[in-house]
């Protein structure tokens, strides 16, 4: 009748129901009890009993009450439940008891979890899914590489020609957008301020398909001519420089001296070409200038078609851009190869790599600690089984005993999933408060993520329970009577811990190397960094961008007008060492020039960096002269064509004769809105090598005109200071707003803090992380090592007083333990360095150009590092077996 | 493990019993449960009157039967048990397999005496 058709269900819910309020049914129940025997001592008493005997007789008739309580709470609740509890509560006893241990467990795990779910977190944010347009996996963009010239000969800006030719022409893009430079000069109370635009094509936000948080999105009447002019602002340029104000909207900016409405904000993650505000603009054929007088040059950006290979898509291209090279054959080199990048490719670069070297790095990180805490967990269980033993003897079922140290693994591994949780979320913190900004994707918001969180938190779990529960299987299985009779000291062995974790033991030493000698290594390079020289003193120099306002600024002289005012007002700042004008900002040369030299016939094309800057320039960047002389103040103020050249370009171009007095034609600066016709320039002096590739790359031959040639071009004001750079800040503006109202400072600063910024923010990041693991890791090795023999030499205490007894001497015990535990130190670190030397080549393109994966000095370091401190953890457990004192030993059994 | 599977048996037909009576007689409290049981089996069941509780929890449980606090005839609190609508299909469910049951194996019992 029990068998119920729903077997459970019904009584199922009662008995989850029954684990709760128990108390007040047993009472119930007691009373209900209470009663039908009252009832029945009453009846028997009636049939003339003595109250003892109807009492008894009633009990009898009864049954036996507590078997009937057991029967019904089987009945009521859930029993396993009920014993869960007391699973639990003896596994918190337990664990209590070893507190180090549970310590040390719980401490691995949290560590190992939190640090790869943040990492992973930043990749999956940064490299993974950074942008949050639609289909930004088929976003492309193309490079016109020069064969010839290889990674310097690439050009990714187009002119509006060409951008309509690609745009048009394609087969293989659903739709093509672009967008362009515009520095943005607006009136804002006294000054003027800049803001960092960019013309964008029409379709441009239909191709990202975003609309905007507020307002709208530019519509296809906005770029129709004679429309009224609007624009777009980016949410962050909006929350910094208008606290976000939504009064803003709709109302009327003057940008560049024209009117427009700010009709839309858009969403935080949109960041497209990092513009502050976007203008629409339509390319028009012919027209080919654009921002500071240099030619118009559109960013192109297209959305692959499905199923369009990036192949496929470049061989399109290569069509258009043949038929592109045959109209304008002077805006391709002779050999050229178009390529197709993803939307990725243009930010995160060379940071890429570093993010991917410190996941594997904390992957290595979560193996060690898995390791450790399988280690742990092995010898814990191992040195417990005496106590099963007896627990079976006692009665416990198999069930009951695996079902005890299960509950005992979980209890630490949600313990140890918890801290990880917290790990992962406050380092996730640190990791972005240190992450240089620059070097990932405007977009990309870094957040935990919560599929990489749970996979990191089974894979430890599993490693717990795993780890935990093997030796309590082998243990059930086992003869019982077995470890019971065994001392578990045995000699036989000799010095044996265990072929399970000797082998953990030595992973972890292995791993543990190889994650040092990453860290040692990116360090060095790190330091390599540090020490190049850039060829001018970055220090005490204050640098800002001026941007003119391009309707009044058009000429030369406009120009001259300008800055020669503005450089005596600076110059006479109290604390102001020197001043001059420049168009480009270290470590960076100026724009690239095709050049010829007189006299000199060539084959191949020769390019030259070439930069406009005034006479103080040597001076305030301290660089200092090979030959010749710099240029005079009046050859600025004259326009001579006069020119600078670097070493590099002497090397390069003039290999053994005399450059003074040569004279250099500069075709670039025909090109440009504010042309320089006949631009045949005299070299009048030699400067040493100045970075102007970055701290990356080789010098490349440069040349420095006077300013005053040309009225096109970056306008930047470089100030070399007595005191702080920025302390200056405010003498530095107002004796620009004293030469013009109208001019904004853009993007002040001190040189050497940029170029601490941009250049060292990415090294540093990869390699302050690693270092973090390296030790992180190293500690782990240390305690795993400790754990291991401490555990072995307490486990061999017996023998060891034997062998005392015997007449060993205590210097003997303790070469023994050492030597055991060196033996796997030392098996771990050949492994490790084999496997370093292997994963040598992965970790090369990481590292600064001179510091070599097999850096003698890095694997001397590390290694002596790692065997120092495995020995310090060898030492404690021998120390202690040398002081064993054999009569204590002896007697202990 | 033989004498849990033996007091099934018994506990199966002891719900059978309780519903039944609780069927006929209508709302009563454990000890009423048990002297009627008594009364009609007479010698032929050995009853552990314990076990009828056990046996009212499971039919509570499956909501074959309701319970409610009230007074007895000596002006105690008693909980009194009563059949529900389901504890009234089952009952008749349970009747007829029990009869259709018993039938059977009355039958093979009178073959195996012919035989």
């Amino acid at each position: 009748m029990d068998d119920g058709r729903i077997p459970g269900l019904r009584a199922f819910a009662a008995r989850v129901a029954g684990v709760f309020g128990s108390r007040k049914r047993d009472s119930d129940f007691d009373e209900e009890v209470q009663a039908h025997l009252q009832l029945l001592a009453d009846r028997f008493a009636a049939q003339g009993m003595s109250r003892e005997d109807a009492a008894a007789a009633a009990r009898r008739q009864f049954g036996n009450t507590t078997m009937l309580q057991e029967d019904r709470r089987e009945l009521r609740t859930l029993t396993s439940v009920e014993d869960l509890g007391r699973d639990v509560r003896y596994a918190l006893r337990s664990l209590g008891r070893s507190r180090a241990f549970t310590a040390v467990a719980i401490a691995t795990l949290g560590l190992g979890i939190g640090a790869s779910t943040a990492i992973f977190s930043v990749i999956d944010n940064v490299l993974l899914e950074p942008f949050p347009y639609k289909d930004p996996g088929r976003m492309v963009f193309l490079r016109i590489r020069d064969t010839a010239r290889g990674q310097e000969g690439e050009r990714q800006g187009y002119t509006s020609n060409e951008f309509l030719e690609f745009a048009e022409q394609n087969h293989v893009f659903e739709g093509v957008i672009a967008a362009s430079d515009d520095v943005v000069l607006y009136k804002q109370g006294e000054g003027v301020e800049q803001l960092y635009g960019a013309d964008v094509t029409p379709g441009t936000f239909e191709f990202f398909g975003m609309p905007a948080l507020y307002g709208r999105v530019t519509q296809p009447a906005d770029y129709q001519p004679g429309a009224p002019p609007v624009f777009v602002m980016r949410h962050k340029t909006w929350m910094e420089r208008f606290n976000g104000d939504p009064g803003v909207l709709n109302k009327t900016f003057v940008l560049n001296g024209r009117a427009r409405t700010l009709i839309g904000i858009m969403p935080p993650r949109f960041g497209w070409y990092e513009a502050d505000v976007l203008i629409p603009e339509s390319p028009v054929r012919g027209v080919s200038t654009g921002f500071a007088g240099l030619p118009a040059r559109w960013f192109l950006l297209g959305r692959l078609k499905p199923g369009v290979s990036k192949a496929q898509a470049a061989a399109d291209a290569t069509v258009i851009a043949n038929h592109l090279a045959r109209i304008n054959p002077q805006d391709y080199p002779a050999h050229f190869q178009v390529l197709v990048k993803r939307l990725g490719d243009t930010v995160v670069g060379r940071f890429e790599s570093t993010l991917y070297t410190i996941l594997a790095a904390v992957g290595l990180l979560l193996l060690i600690g898995c390791g450790n805490v399988a280690n742990l967990m092995l010898a814990r269980a191992t040195s417990r089984e005496k106590e099963f033993a007896l627990r079976a003897v006692l009665g416990a079922g198999r069930a009951r005993l695996v079902r005890l140290l299960l509950v005992e693994s979980l209890v630490l591994a949600i313990s140890g999933a918890a801290l990880g949780v917290l790990v992962a979320w406050g380092g996730l913190k640190l990791i972005v408060a240190a992450m240089p900004q620059n070097l990932i994707p405007a977009e990309s918001v870094i957040e935990l993520n919560t599929p990489v969180m749970v996979f990191t938190l089974v894979v430890a779990v599993l490693t717990a329970v795993i780890f935990g529960l093997a030796p309590a299987l082998q243990a059930a299985r086992r003869d019982l009577n077995d470890p019971l009779r065994d001392s578990g000291k045995g000699v036989i062995n000799g010095f044996r811990t265990g072929r399970m974790r000797d082998t953990v033991v030595v992973m972890e030493v292995a791993v543990s190397l190889t994650l040092l000698i990453g860290a040692g290594l990116l360090m060095r390079s790190f330091v390599a960094l540090r020490e190049v020289h850039l060829g001018l003193q970055a220090d005490h120099v204050f640098e800002t961008q001026l941007p003119l306002p391009a309707d009044r600024y058009k000429t030369a002289a406009h120009v001259r007008g300008f800055f020669q005012p503005l450089l005596a007002r600076v110059k006479a700042i109290p604390g102001v060492v020197d001043a001059t004008e420049s168009s480009a900002l270290p470590p960076y040369g100026g724009m690239d020039s095709k050049m010829e030299i007189s006299g000199k016939s060539h084959e191949e094309e020769w390019h030259t960096q070439l930069q406009n800057v005034s006479e103080g320039y040597f001076r305030v960047l301290r660089i200092p002269f090979k030959m010749g002389r710099a240029f005079r103040e009046a050859e600025i103020n004259d326009a001579r064509k006069v020119a600078v050249v670097n070493e590099t370009f002497v090397s390069a171009f003039l290999c053994g004769e005399d450059p003074i007095g040569r004279r250099i034609k500069l075709a670039g600066l025909e090109t440009l809105a504010d042309p320089v016709s006949e631009p045949w320039f005299e070299i009048v002096g030699v400067v040493a090598d100045v970075t102007n590739q970055g701290l990356e790359r080789p010098v490349e031959p440069e040349v420095w005109v006077p300013y005053t040639v040309t009225g096109s071009g970056e306008q930047i004001l470089l100030v070399r200071t007595q005191q702080t750079p920025m302390a200056l800040m405010n003498e530095v503006h107002q004796a620009v707003w004293a030469t013009d109202a109208g001019v904004a400072l853009a993007f002040p600063g001190a040189l050497e803090d940029r170029i601490s910024q941009s250049l060292y923010a990415g090294p540093r990041f990869g390699f302050l992380l690693m270092t973090i693991f390296g030790c992180l890791g190293l500690i782990l090795v240390t305690v795993g090592v400790y754990s291991v023999l401490a555990y072995a030499t307490a486990r061999k205490t017996h023998e060891i007083g034997i062998r005392m007894a015997l007449g060993a001497e205590r210097a003997d015990v303790f070469r023994l333990v050492i030597r055991a535990g060196l033996r796997l130190v030392t098996t771990g670190v050949a492994i490790g360095l084999i496997v370093s030397l292997l994963l040598g080549r992965a970790i090369e393109a990481e590292l600064w150009r001179g510091v070599k994966p097999y850096d003698p000095a890095t694997l001397a370091g590390t290694t002596v590092l790692l065997l120092g401190t495995a020995a310090l953890a060898c030492w404690i457990p021998a120390k202690r077996a040398a002081r064993v004192d054999p009569m204590v030993a002896l007697r202990y059994e | 493990m033989t004498d849990a599977k033996k007091s099934e048996v018994l506990q199966g037909t002891l719900d059978l019993m309780i519903l039944k009576t609780l069927h006929a007689l209508g709302p009563q409290h454990g000890f009423g449960i048990a002297r009627r049981i008594e009364q009609v089996s007479r010698d032929v069941l050995q009853l552990n009157e314990g076990t009828v509780y056990t046996s009212l929890l499971r039919l509570l449980q499956q909501r074959w039967i309701a319970a409610e606090w009230g007074t007895s005839e000596n002006n105690r609190r008693a909980k009194f048990y009563s059949i529900t609508a389901r504890g009234e299909k089952q009952l008749a469910v349970e009747t007829e397999n029990w009869q259709r049951i018993s039938g059977v194996v009355g039958r093979v019992l009178r073959l195996e005496e012919e035989s």
